[in-house]
């Protein structure tokens, strides 16, 4: 599989092309442009180690997002006999970056910012109970694991901080950061900063490892335009 | 304390050096990610009644926050909320400049005056939302774009600017709102107005609206039945 | 008249140079600043087809505007900076005569006279997605200025290939489209995000844009407070 990334860093797409039979799969709605001799298939952002019971759940969530309009948990998987090319492009604007895991380490992508990955990547939903999942507070992470390529989208542009001690990003701003790190969400600055500092929730990193900060924030976006709509 | 602009033109960020006792003031929401040792203070710009002026305005947050470093070299990250670019102006003692109030993202120095109730300001966006702050030095002020930020030159010929698309013009222009000629846009109120500049100075536009992004995404958004 | 795109790709602005007497056309909300020696007439739809209320009413399910103003400098020479509403590129093609361009609706910005601007409604609509195409006819002679969500990208298209809908931005005479489903079946159509697809075929220039608006206004838009039904 040979790729590239174009148009970065304000609107990167990522352009692979596949061999014959080799598979790439994407977030919903990725899809820009690709050979007429590719197939595509829709499947379940289920892990593949999971049971019947956690497919199903997994099924129930991802439709209740899809109409929503909130995060797909469908991801399409283009393939076919003779290969060909598919170009694929995230919703927000902003960059692309592969991170390559090794089947040791794990990396932790906040769901919007899922992109694509290679097929031996396994991709597991964390989510922090039904609040998070409808409210959009807490995290909603994508644990990937695996050998192959992960390929990150961001909103925004990226900074890779390198954590060794402590660090503190506002949720919204997280892209991904390495299973290496331990995190813990909380509010900035005690009760009263919560509910008046305009930050919403922040993660706590501790340890050592990378963080990749994204430079925009669809939130702070939301509440920048919520005085501006009509009711 | 140092500070350095990233990701600029497209998606400008501010990442400030700061070292004990450093103090920035900023606007709320504008936290990327921080040092642990940065200390967060928010505080009412100008106290109660003031704050509650200003949310008559519209549009804009009542609440600043102050950040201030307990150790040295803390990071702190700052973004504006849209897409663009980030800049910085150096304000000497008692050098005026007209900044957009929902361009405002940060400044250093405790005299930096933020005056939000001078003469001309509620006339720019027809009373509604956003007003133009009128800043006095000495200090360091950032303020962000939506879009690039493009500098027209004012002189004889006089210009005229979409009024939802300025981000700021420096001392001794004069000014005048009114609303457009053509057909500009139906859907909200503030829409279609226009400022005529003449006299001499500088006028930045930035390359984008937000009016215009409120509008495209009204469409889109979730219905809710009356009653429920 | 010629158009000067800068700060691309992002968040782009063009300025159309203007001579004594000489007009640009462009869509309404386009006008960020001008000097303050242009005369300004309003048109109604764009190409003048289809009726006021029926413009109106696409214009606000569709978001857009379908209303142009023509700039004409008076005096001395002149000019007037354009922006359409999302981030992106701008970029001025050039059309000759006997090779029109196919515009995407809500891609057209701006063009002079000598450039015709006709609507060609194609009205189909996505069974699940609501999807309709609109793609406007430039014909005659000059530049028109298109707007892209995101960056542009164009190439030479020789053979045939699937591309999403919301990533068109305009199209060369000599490519037939055809619009299909992006899966075997509707529901994995839908399931799959991508709705309908077009499958394009023949020689000739494609433009696209590296984000689709829909699936940005989806994703933005249900962060959104919900508005009255």
């Amino acid at each position: 599989m040979q790729y590239q990334i174009e148009h970065g860093p304000a609107f990167a797409w990522l352009r692979v092309a596949l061999d014959p039979n080799e598979r790439i799969v994407a977030e919903a709605g990725a899809m820009v442009r690709q050979s007429t001799s590719l197939q595509v298939e829709t499947r379940l952002n289920a892990s593949r180690s999971g049971g019947v019971f956690a497919l199903i759940i997994a099924f129930f969530v991802a439709l209740m997002r899809r109409l929503l309009g909130g995060e797909t948990m469908f991801l399409n998987e283009f393939s076919g006999p003779q290969g060909g090319e598919v170009v694929l492009a995230p919703k927000l604007s902003g960059q692309i970056v592969k991170k390559t895991l090794d089947g040791t380490r794990t990396l932790f992508v906040q769901t919007g910012g899922y992109l694509a990955s290679t097929s031996d990547i396994d991709t597991r939903l964390r989510f922090g109970g039904l609040r998070t999942l409808f409210g959009g507070e807490g995290l909603m992470l994508l644990q990937c694991t695996g050998r192959g390529d992960v390929f990150v989208n961001s909103y925004g542009g990226v900074t890779e901080v390198a954590v060794d001690g402590s660090f503190i990003v506002d949720t919204g701003h997280i892209v991904a950061f390495d299973g290496a790190l331990d995190f813990r969400v909380r509010s900035i600055g005690g009760a009263k900063s919560f509910l008046f500092s305009g930050e919403g929730l922040v993660c706590e990193f501790q340890g050592r490892g990378t963080v990749y900060v994204q430079s925009r924030n669809l939130k702070a976006l939301v509440g920048w335009l919520s005085p501006l709509l009509p009711s | 304390m140092r500070y350095e602009i990233l990701d600029a033109p497209n998606f400008g960020l501010l990442k400030l050096t700061l070292n004990t006792d450093d103090k920035v003031v900023a606007e709320s929401g504008a936290m990327v990610a921080m040092g642990a040792a940065v200390h967060v203070e928010t505080k009412m710009r100008g106290g109660l009644l003031a704050a509650a002026k200003r949310k008559l305005l519209g549009g804009e947050s009542l609440f600043q926050n102050t950040f201030v470093a307990r150790a040295p070299a803390q990071e702190l990250y700052l973004a504006p909320p849209v897409e663009g670019d980030l800049l910085v102006r150096e304000l000497a003692r008692g050098e005026t400049f007209f900044l957009q109030s929902g361009n405002y993202l940060a400044h250093v120095g405790d005299e930096l005056v933020l005056d939000t109730k001078w003469g001309g300001v509620r006339s720019f966006f027809g009373g509604v939302g956003f007003f133009m702050l009128k800043i006095v030095g000495p200090g360091t002020l950032f303020y962000g774009s939506y879009g690039a930020i493009h500098e027209v030159p004012i002189g004889a010929g006089g210009y005229t600017c979409d009024t939802g698309h300025i981000v700021g013009f420096s001392d001794g222009l004069e000014y005048r709102v009114r609303t457009f000629g053509g057909f500009k846009g139906l859907f909200f109120s503030g829409e279609g107005l226009v400022c005529d500049f003449t006299g001499s100075g500088s006028l930045f536009i930035q390359t984008r609206k937000s009016a215009s992004l409120a509008a495209f995404l009204h469409p889109f958004r979730r219905v809710q039945q009356r009653g429920n | 008249m010629h158009f000067e795109v800068h700060y691309r790709p992002a968040h782009s602005l063009a300025i159309a140079h203007l001579q004594p007497d000489e007009s640009v056309r462009a869509e309404a909300s386009a006008m960020v600043s001008m000097t303050s020696n242009l005369s300004i007439t309003t048109d109604g739809p764009v190409g003048g087809r289809g009726g006021l209320l029926k413009s109106f009413k696409r214009a606000m399910l569709g978001g857009e505007t379908f209303f142009t103003n023509t700039f004409t400098a008076r005096g001395a020479p002149g000019h007037v900076t354009l922006a359409p509403t999302l981030s992106g590129d701008m970029l001025a093609i050039d059309v000759r005569q006997g090779e029109p361009l196919y515009i995407q609706g809500s891609s057209y910005v701006a063009a002079p006279d000598s450039v015709e601007i006709d609507t060609r409604w194609q009205g189909l609509k996505g069974f699940f997605s609501g999807e309709s195409l609109f793609f406007l006819e430039a014909s005659g002679e000059g530049q028109v200025l298109v707007n892209a969500f995101g960056a542009i990208e164009s190439y030479d298209l020789d053979g045939d290939v699937i591309i999403d809908t919301g990533h068109l931005v305009a199209f060369g005479a000599g490519i037939e489209y055809e619009v299909t489903k992006a899966s075997r079946g509707w529901i994995a159509s839908f399931l799959s995000g991508e709705g309908l697809v077009l499958r394009m075929r023949g020689r000739g220039r494609v433009y696209l844009q590296s984000r689709n608006p829909k699936e940005y206004g989806t994703k933005v838009g249900s962060e959104l407070p919900p508005r009255e039904g």
